[in-house]
């Protein structure tokens, strides 16, 4: 409690310097480049869209994760490993073959809604949610997810191109639209999810304990998920499939904040912002502009079974 | 008209999709009162419960304090009822004081903070389940017993009229379970309406006014614990034999499980032993030997003496005649009839005079070697002879003719199994 408000300010402040030093930083070293417009041109209009969208993605990513850990009573939860992230990739590919990529945000977001109502309705169906259903409904889908989009882009013909920057998640041509596209998003469903702190709070220990407590626990729920997918869909259909964000941030933010998810929620959207611009500018800097995905993983999974064998030693 | 009955459901139906658990349940709860639902695993009483709380849609009439359940806001509802689960998952390591205050969600907008008459309240409601010193305390490091008593708190805490406790006790230990049922009794006293769901009877027959028993799903008693707690309905709901006794510590009903039937004869069945006594001569004995997987059965008995009560408590069958009176006829029938299926025929030598004399005279016709004769310890036949020495010489008869005699409860054992002495117990 005590620790909440001087973690906030550091932490906004940290969000700021992050985003105007990686703003500086690019292949070329530290810096404004000293060649006059066409420099300004580079920071202003690729890599301050780049750095923004960037942040974006990653906070509501973190935001989705956090509420999602929360309303699947479990902290192993994440878009990435729910397959959510699957889901809206499928629906961006559809978009992408059919529809000549028109209404990709759409197409992600029914695709991320539609994976996430599966795994509901089959690891939740008796209100108790264990682990292993939940990771192994969740990869049983993102495979079928998968195999869908391989197909497509088997019969994708010109389009494959496209469909395979989506999957790997990156931010290579992210422009000023993008970036505007996911404050759009965040802005709304981040408050939303914020402003359902005490929900999230009393869902994270059982549908009916938060009926019990005085909360519209069906409303709630379905406030929740419509909120996480559409944070997850923005997400998908700007930068394709990013994994770990959203499982690692909360993680961290719990460990530093505490478990209350009114504090987790914005805390969310700071650290998760950060981490997906950092690894973002570590990808074009240092790895000739990798996919970021690569990038989060590489940290991510250790870090996911660390969680496990953590959770081994507790139980 | 309702209105002076906290809850009252009438001809309540709920279930799990398309199978009904809660049978055309109709009961009130009146404020004031602790009431305890019983009844054997998987009789609905859980179920009952949560359709109270309306996590669980029932059919039927549900008033809670007058009005619909289904008119409730889910906030109003927060404020008028609390419920204690058995157990809550803890995926995440909230502290104990943040899991109590979110009792006080119902009551405060999500734009507003907490206030500090709510810690109050939270931190009065962790002293009276005796947590207050876990208050900052991670809720996974608790332990079971210490986790139900911070989900009775956070219940307290959210100050509602009726409270709903699942097992409340379950997890806790001895003083803990009296500190929990005592605060209860506390609180009905000052005009709440406790409903809590209970394993144990006798936990049960102890702090509640009133216990409903369910089988099935259906309501099949309703009434005082001396009123549902009978032997015969135990039997008839739980298929389990038990004696039933008034404490003489606490003056309730108490309630002491026996082993059933399982002790077998030649034939497979449960030894069939018949058991002669009176005067309270048998009492003993029969509590003894009610717990040693046999079939039971007693002797001719006036309905005025100590054993006839003992029978009755205990369930077990025998002749029953008016006192004062001679022997009929027919009941003197019946009991040879009795002899003659019995395996073992224990005599736990009591006084006999002229009026019982032809019950020790039926046993000349049996076979000695079934008989089994009790004197206790540093007494002769002759002190329980009120017959002019008839008795005692029929006494003595039984005993030349091959009966087996002893002044212990432990011979008496080894003689109903004479070669399988680990049936002990």
């Amino acid at each position: 409690m005590t620790r909440t408000l001087p973690l906030t300010i550091v932490m906004i402040a940290a969000a700021v310097l992050t985003i105007v030093l990686c703003t500086f930083t690019g292949p070329a070293g530290f810096g404004i480049p000293s060649a006059g417009q066409g420099a300004a041109d580079i920071v202003g209009g690729i890599r301050l869209p780049r750095v923004l969208a960037a942040f974006f993605v990653g906070a509501s990513l973190a935001v989705a994760g956090a509420a999602m850990q929360a309303l699947f009573k479990n902290p192993m939860a994440d878009p990435y490993i729910l397959g959510t992230s699957s889901g809206g990739a499928l629906g961006a590919s559809l978009a992408i073959v059919f529809l000549g990529g028109f209404f990709v945000p759409i197409f992600a977001w029914i695709g991320a809604v539609v994976a996430i109502l599966i795994v509901w309705s089959i690891a939740g169906r008796r209100g108790v949610i264990s682990v292993e259903t939940l990771l192994l409904t969740g990869i049983a889908v993102s495979f079928f997810f998968s195999a869908i989009v391989s197909f497509l882009i088997a019969i994708a013909g010109q389009n494959v191109h496209q469909i395979i920057f989506w999957l790997m998640g990156g931010f290579w041509n992210a422009s000023p639209s993008d970036a505007i596209l996911s404050a759009c998003i965040l802005v709304p469903a981040g408050a939303l999810l914020f402003f359902m702190g005490r929900d999230l709070n009393a869902l994270s220990l059982g549908e009916e304990t938060a009926a019990h407590l005085g909360i519209d626990a069906t409303r709630a729920r379905w406030a929740v998920l419509g909120g996480s997918t559409l944070l997850v869909a923005g997400a998908v259909s700007i930068a394709g499939c990013i994994g770990f964000i959203g499982l690692v941030t909360p993680h961290i933010v719990r460990m530093l904040m505490g478990p209350d998810n009114r504090v987790v929620i914005p805390a969310c959207i700071l650290a998760g912002g950060m981490l997906l611009v950092i690894s973002d500018t570590l990808a074009r800097t240092f790895f000739s502009d990798l996919p970021v995905g690569i990038i989060t993983a590489f940290i991510g999974a250790p870090f996911f079974i660390w969680l496990i064998h953590q959770r081994g030693m507790a139980t | 008209m309702n209105d002076k009955y906290s809850i009252h459901a009438q001809n309540l139906h709920a279930g799990y999709g398309t199978i009904e658990i809660v049978k055309s349940v109709s009961c009130t709860f009146a404020p004031g009162t602790f009431t305890g639902i019983i009844g054997p695993n998987g009789s609905g009483k859980t179920t009952l419960l949560r359709t109270f709380s309306r996590v669980i849609p029932a059919s039927g009439i549900l008033l809670l304090d007058g009005k619909p359940v289904s008119d409730y806001t889910p906030a109003e509802l927060g404020m008028a009822l609390g419920f204690v689960p058995q157990d809550e998952g803890r995926p995440f390591p909230y502290t104990v004081m943040q899991v109590v205050l979110m009792a006080r969600y119902a009551r405060t907008s999500r734009f507003a903070a907490l206030v500090p008459e709510d810690y109050a309240r939270c931190h009065r409601a962790l002293a009276e389940t005796g947590v207050s010193h876990l208050a900052d305390r991670s809720i996974r490091t608790l332990s079971g017993g210490e986790w139900q008593r911070v989900l009775i708190a956070r219940s307290l805490a959210q100050d509602t009229k009726v409270l709903l406790l699942d097992e409340p006790t379950s997890h806790l230990d001895l003083s803990h379970q009296s500190d929990i049922l005592t605060l209860m009794r506390r609180l009905a006293g000052s005009g709440s309406t406790i409903i809590g769901v209970f394993h144990d009877l006798n936990l049960a027959a102890l702090y509640c006014d009133r216990l409903i028993m369910i089988q099935h799903g259906e309501l099949v008693a309703d009434g005082t614990p001396a009123q549902v707690l009978t032997p015969k309905k135990i039997r008839e709901v739980y298929g389990a034999d038990v004696v039933t006794s008034c404490h003489p510590a606490t003056g309730r009903t108490f309630l002491m499980p026996i082993k059933t039937a399982n002790g077998t004869n030649s034939a497979g069945k449960p030894l069939n032993v018949q058991v002669i006594s009176g005067g309270g001569s048998g009492s003993d004995l029969l509590h003894f030997l009610s717990g040693k997987c046999l079939s039971l059965s007693l002797g001719i008995l006036a309905t005025t003496d100590t054993d006839y009560l003992t029978a009755q408590a205990l369930d077990i069958p025998c002749v029953p005649v008016l006192p004062f009176s001679p022997i009929p006829a027919h009941a003197l029938e019946k009991f040879k009839r009795m002899l003659s299926r019995a395996d073992r025929i224990i005599l736990s030598v009591h006084p006999v005079g002229t009026g019982n004399l032809p019950v020790i005279g039926a046993l000349s016709e049996v076979d000695p070697a079934r008989i089994i004769i009790h004197l206790p310890e540093g007494r002769d036949f002759s002190s329980y002879d009120y017959a002019k020495g008839a008795a005692a010489a029929a006494f003595e008869n039984l005993c030349a003719t091959g009966a087996q005699c002893t002044t212990s409860y432990d011979g008496i054992l080894q003689h109903l199994y004479p070669v399988a002495p680990e049936t002990h117990e």
